[in-house]
């Protein structure tokens, strides 16, 4: 048979490519397994809450914190169930961080809240005694950049098919309960900062810090309100 | 005798000399297990690798080429008809062998998991925490909460559940777990407006006491921690949460202390959103087992020294 094969190039050549083509198949296909699909739950970030992930990459949070849960008892005690891979589909890029010099964030919604980020990111060693964390005052007054986010929200959905529903174009996205729900983006700049501006209203309506609520109520969104956004978005 | 010979001798015992002379610099065997497993197999790799280079070198001299070639013929270049090498086939039948079974049952079946890990891991301590659950002394359960405590409460409640301070207004961030004080703001507001964050089932309904004075003396016997004498419209009140304020199991809280039944009620299936901030729903971290105990801690007063 290799006799007949090594006398016929082109048939050799289709060989060859058989060969290595099952290899090819081998890492393709398994990304068309549904545990390769978007975890069911799993929701693209809104406007606010991406513009809160910005500031969490600018400030580099993730030098200090993972975000990666991973399948040990001891973690998942303390942080929850673990991280599964479809709970990534929507990070560009994923922040697992690979430093834990705090503790891992990645479901810090669930038993972190609103008042008690407000006074940790001004006050982490008033709040955990001892904590070597930094803080960060200046995000109580830079502004967020929200246009960035809006503009990372288009170039996901045109190019990655993000399921971000716009204008009249629904696209529902399953829930663990069997319901569904959409992520609405806007149809122009202006109302993507109206619609983080009301998001942000919701925010300080639970924070304490009266600038910050000025500030919001003068339709500016201070940093710490995005990021605030984003931490609860964590679960 | 044959050069080669002589040569082999020679570099095997300047090699085996080397040897000495390096572990004699470095300090010796000291009679240690790993330095010596790590001589012998220096010996063995000296011997064996001048064993071998000598033996094919001498092959090489004196070796003629002999032997029925194939049919093949390349461009003038042929090939013997060689036996296969015994080890080598039988090395090649055992990797058939183990492909066979790695595909089939290997990989599928027998491969390591760390999900599968982790759920025996969960089930094997869930099963002998449930075993030693069984029979804990209060004293013991109150230690277990205070461990859940520490990690799941502390960074909100304070290490002895006293609460914090905000670091603008000085004012706590979260309940001191230790004594139940209602605020008379607070009181009032329920009172008005129901309330539906603890858990409970149905909540509170709102308006049961409609005027403003009565509505003012409920809430300033209340507040006090139920002291004084007990205004008349309090019986209103005293229907669900007991006419001592002691509340009622699974019907309505305290308000004269954080019992069991708040703390677990609250923590499977209430979020409490108040003046001070939002608690959050711990009950997605916490099991079953660990609300029980981490209520028994704060009933008890997290401030409380704990017996031994
Ligand atoms: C120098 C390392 C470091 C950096 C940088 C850092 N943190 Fe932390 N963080 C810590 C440590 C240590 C803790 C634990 C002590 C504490 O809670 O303050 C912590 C705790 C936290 C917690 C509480 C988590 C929990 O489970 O209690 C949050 C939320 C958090 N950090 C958010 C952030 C954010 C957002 C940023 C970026 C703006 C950030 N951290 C940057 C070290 C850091
Ligand atoms: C129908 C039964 C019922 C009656 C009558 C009732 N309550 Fe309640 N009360 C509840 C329940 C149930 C809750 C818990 C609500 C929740 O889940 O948030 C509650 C909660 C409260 C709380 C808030 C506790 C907290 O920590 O948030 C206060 C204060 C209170 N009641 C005061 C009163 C007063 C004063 C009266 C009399 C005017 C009264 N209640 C009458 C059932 C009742
Ligand atoms: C993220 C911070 C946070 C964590 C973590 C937290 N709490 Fe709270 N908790 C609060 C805040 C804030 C309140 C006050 C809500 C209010 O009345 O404004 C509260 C209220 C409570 C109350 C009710 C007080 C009342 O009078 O109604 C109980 C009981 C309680 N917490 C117990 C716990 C226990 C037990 C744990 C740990 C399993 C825990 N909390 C973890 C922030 C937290």
């Amino acid at each position: 048979m290799f006799h007949w094969l090594e006398k016929r190039p082109f048939f050799f050549a289709v060989g060859v490519f058989v060969v290595i083509a099952f290899a090819g198949l081998v890492e393709i296909l398994p990304n068309f397994a549904q545990q390769s699909q978007p975890t069911v739950g799993t929701k693209p970030y809104s406007t606010l809450e991406l513009t809160g992930r910005h500031v969490y990459i600018k400030n580099s949070c993730n030098a200090c914190h993972s975000q990666l849960i991973r399948p040990f008892k001891s973690e998942t005690d303390r942080y929850g169930s673990y991280s599964k891979s479809g709970e990534y589909a929507y990070d560009r890029p994923f922040l697992w961080g690979s430093k834990r010099t705090g503790p891992d964030l990645m479901r810090v919604g669930n038993y972190r809240t609103t008042d008690w980020h407000e006074n940790h990111m001004m006050d982490p060693i008033g709040t955990v005694p001892g904590s070597v964390m930094p803080s960060y005052p200046w995000m109580f007054t830079n502004l967020a950049d929200v246009d960035t986010a809006y503009a990372e929200q288009l170039t996901i959905k045109s190019v990655f098919k993000v399921p971000y529903s716009m204008g009249d174009e629904k696209i529902l996205i399953p829930m663990e309960d069997g319901t569904s729900e959409t992520v609405e983006i806007a149809t122009t700049l202006a109302g993507a900062n109206a619609a983080a501006l009301e998001e942000a209203k919701l925010i300080v309506a639970d924070m304490k810090n009266q600038d910050v609520k000025d500030m919001v109520a003068a339709g500016k969104i201070p940093e710490i309100v995005a990021l605030i956004a984003y931490l609860n978005s964590l679960k | 005798m044959n050069k080669i010979y002589l040569a082999a001798i020679v570099t095997t015992l300047a090699m085996l000399g080397f040897t000495y002379v390096a572990m004699d610099i470095k300090g010796g065997l000291n009679d240690d297990i790993v330095n010596q497993l790590a001589i012998l197999g220096a010996v063995v790799l000296v011997i064996a690798t001048v064993f071998v280079v000598t033996k094919y070198v001498r092959q090489m001299q004196t070796d003629k080429a002999t032997g029925d070639l194939t049919e093949e013929n390349w461009d003038g270049i042929g090939e013997y008809m060689n036996e296969m090498p015994f080890g080598w086939s039988v090395i090649f039948l055992l990797t058939i062998i183990w492909g066979l079974w790695y595909w089939t049952a290997g990989y599928p079946v027998a491969a390591y998991s760390q999900i599968g890990e982790w759920n025996e891991e969960v089930a094997a301590k869930n099963a002998s925490i449930a075993q030693r659950a069984a029979n804990l002394t209060p004293n013991e359960k109150l230690h277990l909460g205070k461990a859940v405590f520490n990690v799941q409460c502390a960074p909100c409640h304070g290490t002895n559940g006293k609460g914090q301070e905000n670091y603008q207004t000085g004012d706590l961030r979260a309940e001191n777990l230790n004594k139940r004080a209602l605020s008379k703001k607070y009181v009032e507001k329920v009172i008005r407006e129901g309330s539906n964050q603890l858990g409970y089932a149905g909540g509170m309904p709102p308006m049961m006491l409609q005027d403003d004075a009565d509505i003012d003396a409920v809430a300033t016997y209340i507040e006090g921690g139920m002291k004084g004498e007990q205004p008349a419209q309090y019986a209103v009140c005293g229907s669900c949460h007991g006419m001592n304020g002691e509340g009622m199991d699974f019907v309505a809280p305290s308000l004269t202390a954080y019992n069991v039944d708040l703390v677990k009620t609250l923590l499977t299936s209430g979020t409490k959103k108040g003046e001070i901030g939002t608690m959050p729903r711990e009950a997605k971290i916490l099991t079953p087992l660990q609300i029980e105990l981490v209520a028994a801690f704060v009933a008890n007063g997290p401030a409380t020294e704990l017996e031994e």
